[in-house]
C-alpha cells in the first residue's frame, strides 16, 4: 500500500516536471519560430517553379456530407505544382457518385504497380473539364482502415512530396507553402516528415468548403477538446519536435518525403494507430541505415477537422487512440531506451510510453484507491483535498499557460469572451478527466480482448 | 432517464458499501501501520518535518505553498492575457487611424512637394508610430515611378526615420537586423550596404539568407551574386526560391551562373545550374557537360534535366552512355529528358528501354519520351502496340491518354 500512494504521487510529480519542462521549451521555440517567420512570404514558394512538386493523398469513406466542398478547397489551394488523390475507399453511401457527377469523371487507362500492397483499384478516374486538371479519384474495395487506402494513393501518386489528410478535414489555403518550408530548409539532415497545428471546426462558420469565422464551440465536449489539441499542439508537440523526439504527426494532415514512404512500405493496414506507426517506422528506417534525419512540425494552424460531439463517438475516438497507441508502441518495442535511435529511442519513446500510454492507468488506479479509502472510510480528508487542489491547480495553470500561448502565437479566437469561456472550461475539465482514463482503460481491455471498432464522428457537413 | 438511474444506484451501493467496511472493518485497517496515508499523526511522512534550503517546512506546506503559487501564477497569466489582447485592439486601431493619417500626409506630399513637417511629426511622436510611418513609406512606394520613390526617400530622411532603422540594423538581436535590413533594401538605400555584407557569412542562418537577398535587392547591376563566390555555409532551396523571385520581380540583370558551377558548395552549383534553366544560358555547354560528371548524384540529375530543358542534343548522346551507370532516380531523368524535344536519333534507345526494363517507371516514361517525338513517335509506338514480342498495350493505352498526363 505504501509503495502503490508513493508511487502514484512521484509518478504524478514526474508528469507535472515533464510537462513544465516541455512547456518552457515549448516556449522559447515558438517565440524563435514566430520571429522568424514574421518576414517570411509564403507567396514566394507557392508560386515557384523551383518548388518541390506535391501530391495530397486524401481518403474518403462515407463522407457524401462534406465531401464537394472539401475537393474544392483542395483543388483551390495557393500552389503551384500539385496534384489531388481522392480514394474512395469503398463507399456505400454516394459519396462516389456526388464526385463523379460534380467533378465530370471519366474513367481513364491508368497504368500503374502494386508496389505498395493495398486492396483492389477498380478504377482510376479523371475530369473532363480542363479546371479539374489537378484531381484524380481513385475508386477501390474498402479494407476496413485507412492505411489501405493511403497506399493506393502512393501507388498511384508521383510527386516528391506526399501529404495524407482526411477528406472530411478543410485545409488553410496556404497549408502546402508552410509545410514544404522546412523541407526547402533542410541541411545536412534530411526532413522525412513535417507535421503542423489541427484545430477544431465544429462552430466555426464554413463556406464554400473555407473557414470564413473562427468561433469557440457552442458544446462542451468539443470546447474541452480544443483545450486538449491547444495544450497537445503548442506546448507538447512543439517542444518534441526541436527536442527531435517527435514520434507522430497527425492523421487529419502531414507531409512526407514520397521516396522514404515507399521505401519503408507505405502505411502498415494491421495497426490503428497508422499515423504514429508510420513515423516510427520511418524514423527507425532512416537510424538504421544510419542517415541523418529529422521529423519537423510547424505551430500555425493549417487543417480543420471536427471533433466528438458526444460521450459516444468521443469514447470509440479516444478507445482508437489507445489501442493505436499500444499498437505502436508495442511494435517499435525495440526504440525503448535504445541509443542506436538517439534521442527518439531515450526521451520520445519512453515519454509516450510512461506519460500516454501509463499515465491515464496509473491515474485511473489512483481515482479507484480513492474510492476505496472513502468507502472503508479510511479517507485523510484535509490531505486528499490539498492533494486535488493541487493536482487541480496544476491542471488550470497548464491549460491557461496553453491559452496564453494561442493568444501571443495565432490569436485565431478573435473574440474575449471566447477566450474567457475557454478558461473557464479548463476550470471544469480536470473533473472530467476520470472519464478520459476511463476511455483508456477501456482501450487497454480491447486491446488485449483484440476487439474495439474503428468507430465513426456524426458530422455535421459544411 | 436510464443514466440517472444506474448512477442513483452506483451511489447507493457505494453508501451501502461504504458503511457496511465502515462498521465491520475499519478497527483492523486502521491497526495497519503501513497505511501511512490515512493517519493523523506526526509519523505521517506528509507531516513530518523536512530541511530544505534552511527552511523547515512539512510535505503538507510545501504542497500548500506550491498549489497557491499555481493559482496565483494561472491568475497573472489570465490577467496578462485578458490585458494582452485589450492592448493588441487598441494598437491595431491606432494603426488603422495612424495609416490612415500618414497616407493623406504622403500623397499630399508627394503632389505638391511640400513637406508638412509638423503634421508628421505631430502623430510621428514615438517608436510605435514612426515605425507605422516606415511602413506606410515602404508601402506606397511599391508602385510609384522612380522620381516619386526618390520623393519619399527624401522624406524619409528628413524625418530622421535613417535613425530608427540603423538603429535596428545595429541592433544585437538578429530580427531587428533582419527589420532594418528590410527596411533600407525596400527603400533602395544603398550607402550602408557594409554593414549588411557583415552578415553574409553569419552562423545564423536566417540572418544570413536576410543579408543575402538585401544584398541582391541593393547591389549594383553588374555584381548581385557576387557573395556566392565566398559562400561557405549552406545555400537552401528556400533562399535559393526567394533570390529567384526577386530577379523575376525586379526584372534584373543576372549574370552568367556558369561562373560558379564548379563551386566547393554544392548549393551554389545546385543553384546556377537551376539559374542556367530559368534564364536559357545555352552557352554553358562545357560546364553541363562537366556537371554530369559531378560526384554528387543530385548535381548530375539537375544538370541531366537542365540539358533536356535547354535542348541541348549534342549532350544527348553522353546522356545515352550514362544511363546504365546512373542511379535508379537519374535515369528515369534521362529518359524523361529524351522526351523533351524529339530526337530522332533516340527512339531506338527508349523503345530499347522499355523493352529490356522491368520497372514501370522506366517504361511508362520512355513510351512518354516516344511519344513527345510528335508523329514519328506515334507510329512507333502504333507498331509496338501491334508487336507480338511483349504486350506494351496498357502502358501506350495509359500515355496516350492526356487527360492522365
Amino acid at each position: 500500500m505504501w509503495f502503490f500512494i508513493n508511487f502514484v504521487f512521484f509518478f504524478t510529480l514526474l508528469i507535472i516536471v515533464a510537462y513544465v519542462l516541455l512547456g518552457i521549451y515549448s516556449s522559447l521555440a515558438l517565440r524563435t519560430y514566430l520571429r522568424k517567420n514574421s518576414y517570411v512570404d509564403y507567396n514566394v514558394v507557392a508560386d515557384s517553379p523551383l518548388a518541390p512538386s506535391v501530391s495530397i493523398v486524401a481518403p474518403a469513406f462515407n463522407e457524401e456530407k462534406s465531401i464537394v466542398n472539401n475537393v474544392k478547397t483542395l483543388l483551390g489551394l495557393h500552389y503551384r505544382n500539385y496534384e489531388v488523390l481522392v480514394i474512395n475507399d469503398g463507399s456505400t453511401d454516394n459519396t462516389f457518385q456526388l464526385i463523379k457527377d460534380n467533378f465530370d469523371l471519366v474513367k481513364v487507362n491508368y497504368y500503374f504497380d502494386y508496389r505498395i500492397p493495398c486492396e483492389r483499384i477498380k478504377g482510376i478516374y479523371k475530369s473532363t473539364n480542363p479546371s479539374f486538371k489537378r484531381l484524380t479519384v481513385v475508386d477501390k474495395v474498402n479494407a476496413g482502415n485507412k492505411s489501405d487506402a493511403i497506399n493506393a494513393g502512393l501507388n498511384i501518386c508521383k510527386n516528391d512530396l506526399l501529404v495524407t489528410i482526411d477528406a472530411d478535414s478543410i485545409i488553410e489555403p496556404d497549408a502546402l507553402s508552410k509545410l514544404v518550408k522546412p523541407f526547402l530548409e533542410e541541411k545536412d539532415k534530411k526532413v522525412i516528415g513535417t507535421g503542423g497545428v489541427i484545430r477544431v471546426l465544429n462552430s466555426c462558420d464554413v463556406e464554400d468548403g473555407k473557414v470564413k469565422q473562427v468561433n469557440l464551440p457552442k458544446k462542451f465536449l468539443p470546447r474541452l477538446q480544443v483545450l486538449e489539441y491547444t495544450r497537445a499542439f503548442l506546448l507538447g508537440r512543439m517542444a518534441w519536435s526541436k527536442l527531435d523526439g517527435l514520434m507522430l504527426i497527425s492523421g487529419a494532415m502531414g507531409m512526407f518525403d514520397r521516396e522514404t514512404m515507399i521505401k519503408v512500405g507505405g502505411y502498415d493496414a494491421s495497426v490503428i494507430g497508422e499515423d504514429m506507426e508510420v513515423v516510427l517506422r520511418m524514423r527507425r528506417y532512416m537510424a538504421e541505415q544510419k542517415k541523418k534525419y529529422i521529423v519537423t512540425y510547424i505551430p500555425d494552424p493549417l487543417c480543420w477537422t471536427e471533433v466528438p460531439e458526444d460521450l459516444k463517438s468521443l469514447k470509440q475516438q479516444r478507445t482508437r487512440w489507445t489501442r493505436g497507441l499500444i499498437d505502436s508502441l508495442i511494435k517499435h518495442k525495440t526504440i525503448f531506451l535504445n541509443k542506436k535511435y538517439g534521442k527518439l529511442g531515450m526521451l520520445g519513446y519512453p515519454f509516450w510510453f510512461i506519460f500516454e500510454w501509463l499515465a491515464p492507468l496509473a491515474a485511473f488506479s489512483g481515482i479507484l484507491y480513492t474510492i476505496f479509502l472513502i468507502v472503508i472510510g479510511s479517507m485523510n480528508w484535509p490531505i486528499f483535498l490539498l492533494l486535488t487542489a493541487f493536482i487541480y491547480s496544476f491542471s488550470i495553470f497548464l491549460s491557461t499557460w496553453s491559452i496564453l500561448f494561442e493568444e501571443l502565437t495565432f490569436h485565431k479566437y478573435r473574440r474575449k469572451r471566447d477566450v474567457i469561456r475557454l478558461v473557464l472550461t479548463s476550470f471544469i475539465e480536470p473533473f472530467l478527466y476520470v472519464i478520459l482514463a476511463y476511455f483508456s482503460v477501456v482501450g487497454n481491455i480491447q486491446h488485449i480482448r483484440g476487439t474495439g471498432s474503428w468507430g465513426t464522428i456524426n458530422r455535421q457537413g459544411n | 432517464m436510464n443514466r440517472i438511474k444506474i448512477v442513483i444506484v452506483i451511489l447507493g451501493l457505494l453508501f451501502a458499501s461504504s458503511f457496511f467496511f465502515q462498521t465491520k472493518y475499519f478497527h483492523k485497517i486502521a491497526e495497519r501501520s503501513d497505511i501511512e496515508f490515512i493517519k493523523y499523526d506526526s509519523e505521517n511522512t506528509w507531516l513530518k518535518v523536512y530541511e530544505f534550503a534552511g527552511l523547515q517546512m512539512r510535505l503538507v506546506d510545501m504542497l500548500l505553498v506550491v498549489t497557491l503559487s499555481l493559482v496565483s501564477t494561472m491568475l497573472i497569466l489570465l490577467i496578462f492575457i485578458l490585458i494582452k489582447r485589450t492592448n493588441r485592439d487598441k494598437r491595431e486601431k491606432l494603426r488603422n487611424v495612424l495609416l490612415e493619417q500618414y497616407q493623406d500626409l504622403i500623397l499630399s506630399y508627394l503632389s505638391d512637394s511640400v513637406i508638412k513637417k509638423e503634421g508628421f511629426k505631430k502623430i510621428a511622436r514615438n517608436k510605435f508610430s514612426r515605425q507605422i510611418l516606415i511602413e506606410q513609406i515602404i508601402d506606397v512606394s511599391h508602385n510609384l515611378p522612380i522620381d516619386a520613390k526618390l520623393k519619399l526617400n527624401k522624406l524619409y530622411f528628413f524625418l530622421g526615420l535613417i535613425k530608427d532603422t540603423l538603429s535596428k540594423v545595429d541592433s544585437f538581436k538578429w530580427h531587428e537586423k533582419i527589420q532594418g535590413f528590410k527596411e533600407l533594401s525596400a527603400l533602395n538605400i544603398k550607402i550602408y550596404n557594409h554593414k549588411i555584407k557583415k552578415c553574409i557569412n553569419s552562423k545564423n542562418d536566417i540572418l544570413r539568407i536576410e543579408s543575402h537577398i538585401a544584398l541582391v535587392k541593393l547591389s549594383d547591376d553588374s555584381e548581385p551574386f557576387e557573395f556566392l563566390t565566398n559562400l561557405d555555409y549552406h545555400f537552401s532551396l528556400w533562399e535559393q526560391i526567394t533570390l529567384h523571385q526577386l530577379m523575376v520581380e525586379n526584372e534584373m540583370n543576372v549574370p552568367n551562373f556558369g561562373r560558379w558551377v564548379d563551386s566547393k558548395n554544392l548549393d551554389v552549383v545546385m543553384f546556377c545550374l537551376r539559374m542556367i534553366r530559368e534564364y536559357k544560358q545555352v552557352n554553358n555547354y562545357d560546364e553541363l557537360d562537366r556537371a554530369l560528371l559531378h560526384e554528387d548524384e543530385k548535381v548530375r540529375k539537375t544538370a541531366i534535366e537542365v540539358i533536356g530543358d535547354l535542348g541541348l542534343f549534342s549532350l544527348f548522346k553522353v546522356l545515352k552512355k550514362r544511363y546504365k551507370y546512373e542511379t535508379y532516380d537519374n535515369s528515369i531523368e534521362i529518359i524523361k529528358t529524351m522526351g523533351k524535344r524529339p530526337v530522332k536519333s533516340v527512339m531506338n534507345f527508349l523503345q530499347n528501354v522499355v523493352d529490356v526494363e522491368d520497372d514501370v517507371n522506366l517504361q511508362i516514361e520512355a513510351v512518354k519520351s516516344i511519344k513527345n517525338m510528335g508523329e514519328d513517335g506515334k507510329i512507333r509506338l502504333e507498331k509496338m502496340m501491334n508487336s507480338d514480342y511483349k504486350n506494351y498495350n496498357i502502358i501506350i493505352k495509359h500515355v496516350l491518354d492526356d487527360r492522365i498526363n
